[in-house]
């Protein structure tokens, strides 16, 4: 892959090659989608998602530092601040549906069914 | 004063307004004030105009300029259109006044909606005999059939009223199309659409366009006046109540026709067989219906053939140019019309609306005030002396008879034997309603109630008009002419000049119709010729008669049942098939494909989530494929 090609990164006096954090960050979100997918808690679901987005957040610094592009970590950033946003609305939707029943499957909200 | 002849339109429209858009349901005393109040405010109006002798062609704004087509916003006032609002405003506003009584039980709704349509009918009549342009008379004539599908159809929850209501409808649009065509064919013509232009350039014209526009406004006139073939109409608008029959169907609608005619005199001194066949239909017309009345039952229905059969009179005389001899009997056709159909109107009220004769009797003894003005009333329709129908009437017979013409002497004599049958079927309608002992089935034995003050004042004035108002022109006997003097810088001077036998003529038809009135008292109140007797012997003539001459049938297999059939094909093929049938498809797709769409909505977030997935892979997978390739 020519994106890969011979570009290490320093990381505390050593080079290491930038692919390692890319497929840690694959690591990351192909786990945090399949929480997503098979877990039935939602709140383990909204972690999961969280899983997602710093793996994410993972790529877009390592290849900030490769790039020697600072734009990148700051995209991260705002990354960061959505997602808490999001964790915010999320949870506040589950308080609310917490106060109405007690809700242990997410299957059981599936009143939208057309 | 060009001020107080827009005043005469412009007060029955805003009564008409007021009671239909600010007091409904609002207060019945200000409905009873307002609605007959700006009729009496009109008719001051009118005399002030008459008393300072206006005759003047008012214009007071351009109205629709295209081109060459150019419409004036006119009121012509003279002679005849004052004559012609004195009495739609005088006699309109006494049949308006009985209206607050009569109409009484109706509930507050209704009420106000009754004094609006009136008020309404006659604004409209108003702007067809003031406008002083084609353009502007058919808005009148248009407004004027418009109001009274209004009124007949009052008490719409009854079917019968309704259908009467779009038969006169339907036939007044005939007429009106008609009108149109001939206002049409006079402006292609003549580029002119106002009276006073219009008129000087007829007499020096082409003979075909003046025959032409003459038979088209015929067409207008008959269906208005309800002649010959378009009558049908008139007797089923009995439904309406009792003050509409007085005010529309026999004082002031039907004679638009008549003063149509009188109108466009010009147009018809220019057109000889247009002019000749408002004669005669006219003549044939009277005839035709009167005999119909001889065998009607219903009170209404018997006063509406007279009422078809007197108009018939004044298209006879308007047709043979005696135009102020017509207007003279529609001035007392309707007094006397009027004051019948109010007084039987109270003996209707009084009865709980039975209309049917064979149930009246013993009405002198119960109802003597309402009995005297009938009879008033009954004597002028079979012009016996000295009621105001024997001078207008014996005027109409004795302009036709001295006319000396093959035309005269034929209407003549038409005239002649209505003028008996007149006096015969009045005669029934007076012994077997009023005078006879009371029939055992009549709804209300005794304690008859006689109609209150405001019911029965505006019948008794008429019934004075009614008897003294042959003094108006006592012509028939060589007496003066009013009628004819005051219509005469319109109309012009009366070309035809008495002949010494037409008194003879008179004289013979008074005599006859003495006879006939009287001898009607042998039929049903002595039973020497029994009406059963007369019926055995006679039955195919009493069963023709019966029918009106098969015209409603001839009507219904000729024109309504193949419409009916049509419209029926229309809306199976056109209707539920193609229009329907599409909108009822499109439905149909779209409900089928949202119910196949609905299955991906399963309400399950995983499914959502892994959809979701899916596309981000397969995205990507595109993207690596694309930065590979």
């Amino acid at each position: 892959m020519r994106f890969l090609d011979a570009s290490t990164i320093q990381v505390g006096g050593e080079q290491l090659d930038v692919s390692w954090f890319l497929l840690l960050a694959a690591a990351l979100f192909v786990l945090g989608a399949i929480g997503v997918l098979i877990r039935r808690n939602p709140l383990v679901m909204l972690i999961c998602v969280e899983l997602m987005l710093n793996a994410v957040n993972l790529t877009l610094v390592a290849f900030s530092r490769q790039l020697n592009n600072r734009e990148g970590q700051l995209f991260a950033l705002m990354t960061m601040t959505v997602a808490a946003a999001e964790a915010v609305v999320g949870l506040a939707i589950l308080v609310d549906i917490f106060r109405v029943r007690d809700l242990e499957d997410i299957d059981e909200l599936s009143e939208l069914k057309g | 004063m060009s001020v107080l002849a827009l005043a005469i339109l412009l007060l029955p429209a805003a009564g008409a307004i007021f009671l239909g858009v600010f007091n409904w349901r609002g207060s019945r005393l200000l409905t009873a004030l307002v609605g007959p109040g700006v009729v009496w405010a009109a008719f001051v109006c009118v005399l002030v105009l008459l008393g300072a002798n206006v005759t003047q062609d008012f214009t007071y704004w351009t109205w629709i300029q295209v081109g060459s087509f150019n419409v004036p916003f006119d009121i012509l006032i003279d002679h005849l259109s004052l004559f012609m609002c004195l009495v739609i405003t005088g006699v309109g506003g006494l049949i308006v006044t009985y209206a607050v009584g009569y109409m009484e039980h109706e509930d507050d709704a209704s009420y106000a909606r009754f004094f609006c349509y009136m008020d309404l009918f006659v604004l409209s009549m108003l702007i067809l005999v003031l406008a002083g342009n084609t353009v502007f008379l058919i808005v009148g004539w248009a407004g004027v059939g418009l109001s009274s599908y209004l009124l007949i159809g009052f008490w719409y929850w009854r079917r019968s009223a309704v259908l009467a209501a779009r038969k006169a409808f339907v036939m007044n649009v005939i007429g009106d199309v008609g009108m149109i065509l001939g206002a049409f064919v006079l402006f292609v013509n003549f580029h002119q659409v106002t009276y006073l232009t219009l008129f000087p350039a007829l007499p020096h014209s082409d003979g075909g366009a003046v025959e032409l526009a003459a038979f088209l406004l015929l067409v207008g006139a008959i269906a208005k006046s309800a002649q010959l073939p378009l009558h049908t109409w008139l007797p089923d608008a009995m439904e309406g109540p009792t003050p509409v029959s007085a005010l529309i169907h026999a004082a002031t609608m039907v004679t638009a026709g008549v003063y149509l005619v009188a109108r466009f005199h010009p147009l018809y001194d220019a057109a000889t067989y247009a002019h000749a066949a408002v004669a005669i239909i006219g003549a044939v017309t009277a005839l035709f219906a009167a005999s119909i009345a001889l065998v009607q039952t219903d009170i209404k229905r018997v006063l509406a053939y007279s009422t078809m059969s007197q108009i018939g009179y004044m298209f006879l005389a308007v047709g043979i140019g005696a135009y102020s001899a017509g207007l003279f009997h529609l001035l007392s056709h309707a007094f006397f019309k009027a004051l019948l159909f109010m007084a039987a109107g109270n003996v209707i009220h009084a009865l709980h609306d039975d209309q049917d004769m064979r149930h009246y009797g013993g009405l002198w003894n119960d109802m003597r005030r309402t009995s005297v003005t009938f009879l008033a009333g009954s004597l002028s329709l079979a012009g016996i002396i000295p009621f105001v129908g024997f001078f207008s009437k014996e005027n109409v017979l004795g302009e036709a008879f001295s006319r000396g013409d093959g035309l005269g002497y034929g209407v003549w004599f038409i005239g002649f034997v209505t003028a008996v049958l007149t006096a015969f079927y009045t005669g029934r309608m007076w012994w077997l309603a009023f005078w006879r002992p009371a029939s055992a089935e009549r709804p209300v034995k005794e304690h008859l109630h006689e109609a209150p003050a405001v019911m029965f004042i505006p019948v008794a004035l008429l019934a004075v008009l009614t008897t003294v108002g042959g003094l108006l022109q006592v012509k028939a006997l060589g007496g003066w002419a009013l009628v004819d003097q005051f219509l005469k810088p319109v109309l012009g001077e009366e070309r035809i000049n008495t002949v010494a036998l037409e008194y003879l003529a008179t004289f013979l038809t008074l005599l006859l119709s003495v006879l006939a009135f009287g001898a009607a008292y042998n039929f049903w109140i002595r039973g020497v010729w029994s009406p059963a007797r007369w019926r055995t012997r006679y039955p195919r003539a009493a069963t023709v008669l019966e029918h009106k001459y098969y015209f409603d049938e001839l009507y219904d297999w000729a024109f309504v049942r193949p419409l009916d059939r049509l419209a029926g094909a229309t809306e199976r093929l056109g209707d539920r098939s193609l229009i329907d049938g599409a909108v009822t498809e499109v439905g149909a797709v779209t409900e089928s494909g949202a119910g196949t769409l609905a299955l991906t909505q399963t309400g399950y977030l995983r499914t959502y989530v892994l959809v979701f997935v899916a596309g981000a892979v397969i995205a990507g997978a595109l993207l690596l494929w694309r930065a590979q390739g």
